[in-house]
């Protein structure tokens, strides 16, 4: 050993504790960014020289690596607890808007809306020849119809708002998957063949990753060069430094567009669970719940009023009607799914009551409705005008796929009463709402024009009021057609299943939230940057470059004075 | 709250930082939920906020409306009822001074001046008392019944005053499962109810293929439930669903269709009142699915296995649509006819061919006499009522047995002698009652005494006559005698014997003979009694001095009077009930709403000390926040 053997131990104890310098200034550098990782050297001793027989001797330090402190088995539990808040965020965050639009608890719902309807029909039977209280009653129907109308285009813009939101967020995260191929081959790159580890690339990286997290639930795997695979479910997403792509796929389901996120390049589904795009994806699902109950509510109180209202009377009788419903084809039977009427009549019979204005007679025909499917006998829509025609007084016939009855003379008006089989109601005779479901729902014109039409009678006579007591006890009826159950408790369980599913999400996201930030400052604890920490590795390592600089100082002045030895 | 872990070797800034964030975050939106309740005042804004008392809010908001809606029906129930309370008591007093008039008026001592303006004030309150059956109340005739847009009562072509409203009585609802009637009908204030013919036969009409099941009275007069059955027949079963069958039609075919399994056959019994299921072969029952009760109804419930089963009568009800010739069991009814009269119209209906119930109806409706033809409540039989108030309907054959058949006969053979002369009967005398002098001159008498129908009168004068001479009328109604002898017809009459009024009570005595045929008076018309018919009644008395007349028709009119006060106590009492129910709706409602209020608004005191907590709260992290993240050991090195 000699002293050029001690100058070389003080040039790497300079060069390590100048690297050492750097590892702190890089942390300290970075000690808000929230993805940095901290990094450590490694260091070591350098191997032994053979100074004599039996003495070994040190040759300083020297840098083996650069550590960066980081769990990954913790990072991928943190990045799904970001995928569940995100979801639950968003779930929580379009529930409420839901909510909103349904807007219970007020003074305008349309539980509000429901009540003051068959109220109106409760106050016309106290009443019923009185003009004033028909006109609430034909103005509160029309309310319910567009309190109907606009919940369900207030749904329809929520959903196509999902829609935009979805393709927005879709191409986020396919840029975000470009990055991460990108970055792949970048760290392959800088990586390749050495065992060190490009620790800037990588927290860049796993920055990206997390950001991905909040949009799709993924997990990752890393490959022995480096690169990180990314998987949504059981799919790859990133393979190396390729990208498979994430778009848009449009279905046509029932006539609705369901847009759904797929891998570009074989247009599979791509599952997300969680994320913002998982959630918007549950959000999706449960508006469109919620629409199509709001629809069939909507369906069945168009009917169920109808089947009432057509098999009652006006003060005066009928003189011309046009049904509301055409059928496709009227040479098929009346339920059959090609005349796509938006009810079906069942088999019944219904009761044409033709009254001749002079003496106030009366003459009744009952008209029969088969509609059992058995001996091919099934009545069709020509069946049935060629049926009313038979009847004294009356003519009808089908135009336009509708039916229109006229009487068949000015001395005769008409009614009818006691349908059995729904037919009137399903071809909008004599109906009160027009429509098939919540969007097209409205008041029948007929009526608004001409008031005293609505029936509110039930045996023919001008001041009856049975069907408008019937139709104002509809709203407690219980109705097959709804499984047992109200129309009132229909609407008050879609309401609370909004209720629930929001208030559900609030809690989910509280919880997730708080998932989250334990994971994060446990992720903290280990790799986030502590300033006086570092304070004091910087103080440490300015020690030891100073150490070092007398070292090689002093070595430098014993050389000198050996060579002074040499004149 | 953040979970800081609890292995925690070392802090880094962004660890402090971030703690202290979060729970500044946390802080300040609780701060601001609390802050929205103070100011909306209410703790729940929307049903998530907490659901479960979301739908206890929504239910209580449901229920306040729904009652809202009662209150407002009981209003405006309580303004029509006290509307009718008004006029009763108008026509009490009204009714009051025609009773006190008549008796003024009905000694020997009055003059018969004093009679005849007596008379001209009565013909003023026969006036009054038909305005106040017109009385209208925001355009509705209250006592019109459901046909309340037009006067009921109105004046008839013959005399008398005709009904024209309805005594369908409208019905509300008030509360939940409280229906009342609010309205009162004409005919029990008035009296007019007592003009129906009600028929006295079960018109029984045979089921057709076409027959409802709702117009099937049921074999246990219950209805029909429609629900499934199942025949079994050995290993074989079917369960037929009847739970949308509207017709008897409809079941055969139902049931036919399972024949391939359970080979059992149905079809209309021969006597046309019930079903008929047949067995291939094997014996099979028919049982109830699930508690129901059709097959019962439908009379075709059998247990033990059989060959061969004819159901029970399913008691199909008269309807509108019910054929004539289905009736009595498919026998029909004879086409001869009605003869009806009624005060001065007269009318004869007959019908032809094919008809339903309500073309008949229609026809004796058309003949335009004054009468109503109708279907019974029940749905068993047919009534005829007299609309109008002052004059005599009566209905007899026109050569045939429609009438009897149908039950609506007004004088026969087999009535009792007490139905008679409006219910006044047949005065008979100890001995001979009435004498019969023959054309040629020959004369009988005939003791009356012990008779009780119009038949036992026949018997007893045949066989005093010794020959079939009385008979009772195939056209119209009354008693009819024919002589065979020979002799000038002004010979032969009917007297009153020992000056009984039996013969006049009768119809028989001092009426002309034609071609040897005495035909007797119609004794048993269907009158209206009621308040016109006894106002009239009165006021001609008075104007014709007929003493008994006058005491008569007081009588009625104190017995109006009696009905008309019971009516208006009924009316009291349901106004009575109403203002009650009235209370305590609002009595329920304050109750809802302040358990909706303690559900909804917000708790001030917990909100306040809520909010001051969380201002404490958020100053102290604001604090904290400040303090510790200031040191750092930067500071301490030079």
């Amino acid at each position: 050993m000699s002293l050029t053997g001690a100058l070389s131990i003080g040039k790497t104890a300079l060069a390590v504790s100048q690297a050492q310098l750097q590892v702190v200034g890089n942390n300290i550098a970075n000690a808000g960014n929230a993805d940095y990782t901290r990094q450590t050297p490694k260091v070591s001793t350098s191997k032994d020289q053979q100074f004599s027989q039996n003495v070994f001797i040190g040759t300083g330090v020297q840098l083996d690596g650069i550590q960066r402190q980081i769990d990954e088995a913790l990072q991928g539990r943190l990045r799904a607890s970001v995928s569940d808040s995100n979801g639950a965020d968003t779930e929580q965050l379009w529930m409420s808007r839901v909510e909103s639009v349904l807007n219970e608890l007020g003074d305008q719902d349309l539980s509000t809306q429901m009540s003051t309807f068959f109220n109106s029909w409760s106050n016309l039977a106290s009443k019923p020849q009185d003009g004033a209280l028909r006109q609430v009653v034909l103005q509160n129907g029309q309310t319910l119809a567009d309190g109907f109308k606009d919940l369900k285009s207030k749904f329809e813009d929520l959903r196509s708002d999902v829609a935009d939101r979805l393709r927005a967020l879709t191409d986020d995260a396919d840029s975000l998957a470009d990055q991460l191929g990108e970055l792949n081959r970048q760290i392959v790159t800088a990586e390749g063949g050495s065992s060190g580890q490009a620790a800037g690339l990588r927290d860049q990286r796993d920055a990206t990753l997390k950001k991905l997290s909040e949009l799709v639930d993924v997990h990752s795997i890393e490959q022995p060069n480096g690169s990180l695979n990314v998987y949504i479910g059981s799919e790859p997403l990133v393979l190396h430094g390729t990208n498979r792509g994430l778009t848009l796929r449009e279905d046509n389901v029932n006539g609705k567009i369901n847009t759904v996120v797929v891998f570009a390049d074989n247009k599979g589904e791509a599952k997300a669970t969680t994320g913002q795009i998982g959630g918007l994806t549950v959000v999706r699902d449960a508006i469109d719940a919620t629409t199509n109950r709001l629809n069939d509510l909507a369906k069945n109180v168009i009917f169920e009023v109808n089947k009432l209202h057509s098999s009652g009377q006006g003060t005066g009788g009928l003189t011309t009607t046009l049904g509301t419903n055409a059928v496709d084809d009227p040479a098929l039977a009346l339920n059959d799914p090609v005349t796509n009427l938006p009810f079906k009549p069942t088999s019944g019979s219904f009761v044409v009551h033709v009254k001749e204005k002079a003496t106030g007679l009366v003459t009744s025909t009952l008209v029969k409705i088969d509609q059992d499917g058995l001996n091919g006998d099934d009545t069709t829509s020509n069946d049935l005008a060629a049926d009313l025609s038979a009847v004294t007084g009356v003519a009808a016939s089908i135009v336009g796929g509708k039916l229109k009855i006229d009487a068949a003379s000015n001395a005769v008006e008409f009614s009818f009463s006691q349908d059995t089989s729904g037919t009137l109601a399903a071809l909008g005779v004599n109906s009160f709402f027009t429509g098939d479901g919540a969007f097209d729902m409205n008041v029948d014109k007929k009526l608004q024009l001409d008031p005293s039409k609505l029936a509110a009678a039930k045996n023919g006579e001008p001041t009856d009021n049975q069907t408008a007591r019937a139709i104002a006890d509809l709203e407690t009826t219980v109705l097959g057609a709804l499984g047992g159950s109200t129309l009132k408790e229909n609407y008050e369980s879609l309401v609370n299943n909004v209720a629930v599913t929001a208030a559900a999400s609030k809690s989910n996201a509280e919880a997730s939230h708080v998932v989250q930030e334990t994971l994060f400052n446990q992720r903290e604890a280990l790799s986030g940057v502590s300033m006086d920490e570092e304070a004091i590795n910087l103080m440490r390592q300015q020690r030891a470059f100073q150490g070092a600089s007398r070292l090689i100082s002093v070595v430098n002045d014993l050389m000198d004075q050996i060579m002074g030895l040499v004149r | 709250m953040a979970i800081l872990p609890t292995n925690l070797a070392r802090v880094s800034n962004l660890l402090r930082t971030s703690v202290a964030t979060s729970s500044m975050t946390k802080t300040q939106r609780m701060l601001l939920e609390v802050q929205n309740q103070l100011t909306t005042g209410q703790r729940i804004n929307k049903p998530s906020d907490d659901p479960g008392d979301g739908a206890i809010i929504q239910q209580l908001q449901k229920t306040l409306e729904k009652r809202q809606g009662y209150l407002d029906n009981i209003s405006s129930a309580k303004n029509t009822l006290s509307s009718v309370d008004t006029s009763l008591e108008g026509l009490t007093d009204l009714l009051r001074q025609a009773t006190q008039i008549a008796s003024a008026n009905v000694g020997s001592d009055v003059t018969a001046d004093a009679r005849t303006s007596a008379a001209a004030l009565i013909d003023n309150l026969y006036n009054q008392s038909i305005s106040f059956g017109n009385t209208q109340f925001q355009g509705t005739y209250i006592y019109g019944g459901d046909r309340s847009d037009k006067q009921p009562f109105v004046t008839a072509s013959n005399g008398g005053v005709k009904f024209v409203g309805t005594n369908n009585v409208l019905q509300n609802t008030f509360d939940d499962n409280m229906v009342r009637p609010f309205m009162v009908s004409g005919d029990e204030v008035f009296g007019t109810a007592t003009g129906t013919k009600v028929g006295s036969n079960n018109l029984s009409p045979a089921i057709t293929t076409a027959t409802r099941l709702d117009a099937l009275g049921g074999a246990t007069a219950a209805g029909v439930y429609k629900g499934q059955i199942k025949i079994t027949n050995g290993a074989a079963n079917a369960t037929i669903d009847l739970s949308s069958a509207d017709s008897i039609g409809d079941v055969i075919t139902r049931i036919n269709a399972a024949t391939g399994t359970t080979d059992v056959t149905a079809a209309i019994a021969p006597d046309g009142m019930s079903l008929a299921l047949t067995a291939g072969s094997g014996a099979f029952s028919v049982t109830e699915v699930g508690g129901a009760s059709t097959a019962r109804d439908l009379g075709i419930r059998q247990n033990n296995p059989v060959a061969s089963l004819d159901g029970a009568d399913v008691k199909a009800k008269v309807t509108p649509l019910t054929l004539m010739s289905s009736i009595f069991g498919g026998g029909g009814v004879d086409a001869s006819g009605l003869a009806i009269t009624n005060g001065s119209s007269t009318a004869t209906v007959t019908y032809t061919g094919p008809i339903t119930v309500e073309a008949f109806l229609n026809q004796i409706n058309a003949a335009d006499v004054g009468v109503h033809a109708q279907i019974n409540a029940a749905g068993t039989g047919l009534e005829i009522v007299n609309l109008v108030a002052g004059t005599e309907l009566r209905i007899g054959e026109n050569g045939g047995n429609t009438a009897t058949q149908l039950g609506i006969r007004t004088m026969s053979p087999t009535q009792q002698l007490s139905e008679l002369n409006n219910g006044k009967g047949v005065r008979t005398v100890p001995g001979a009652d009435i004498t019969v002098t023959r054309r040629d001159g020959t004369e009988f008498s005939v003791d009356l005494d012990g008779a009780a129908t119009i038949g036992d009168v026949i018997t007893k004068i045949n066989t005093a006559a010794g020959s079939t001479m009385a008979s009772f009328a195939t056209t119209g109604n009354g008693i009819v005698m024919t002589d065979a002898s020979v002799g000038p017809d002004t010979s032969f009459k009917v007297a009153a014997a020992n000056f009984s009024s039996a013969g006049e009570d009768l119809g028989l005595n001092g009426l002309p003979a034609t071609a040897g045929v005495i035909t007797g008076k119609d004794v048993s018309p269907v009158s209206i009694a009621g308040v016109f018919t006894n106002l009239a009644k009165l006021r001609d008395a008075l104007r014709t001095n007929d003493q008994r007349g006058i005491t008569e028709a007081s009588q009625g009119i104190s017995e109006d009077l009696e009905r008309v006060i019971s009516v208006r106590g009924v009316t009291g009492a349901r106004v009575q009930e109403l203002e009650g129910r009235e209370d305590r709706i609002t009595d329920e409602n304050l109750a809802t709403q302040s358990l909706l209020s303690s559900l909804q608004d917000t708790d001030y005191t917990t909100a306040i000390t809520q909010f001051s907590t969380l201002q404490s709260s958020l100053q102290a992290s604001l604090r904290t926040t400040n303090t510790v993240a200031n040191l750092s050991l930067m500071d301490f090195l030079s």
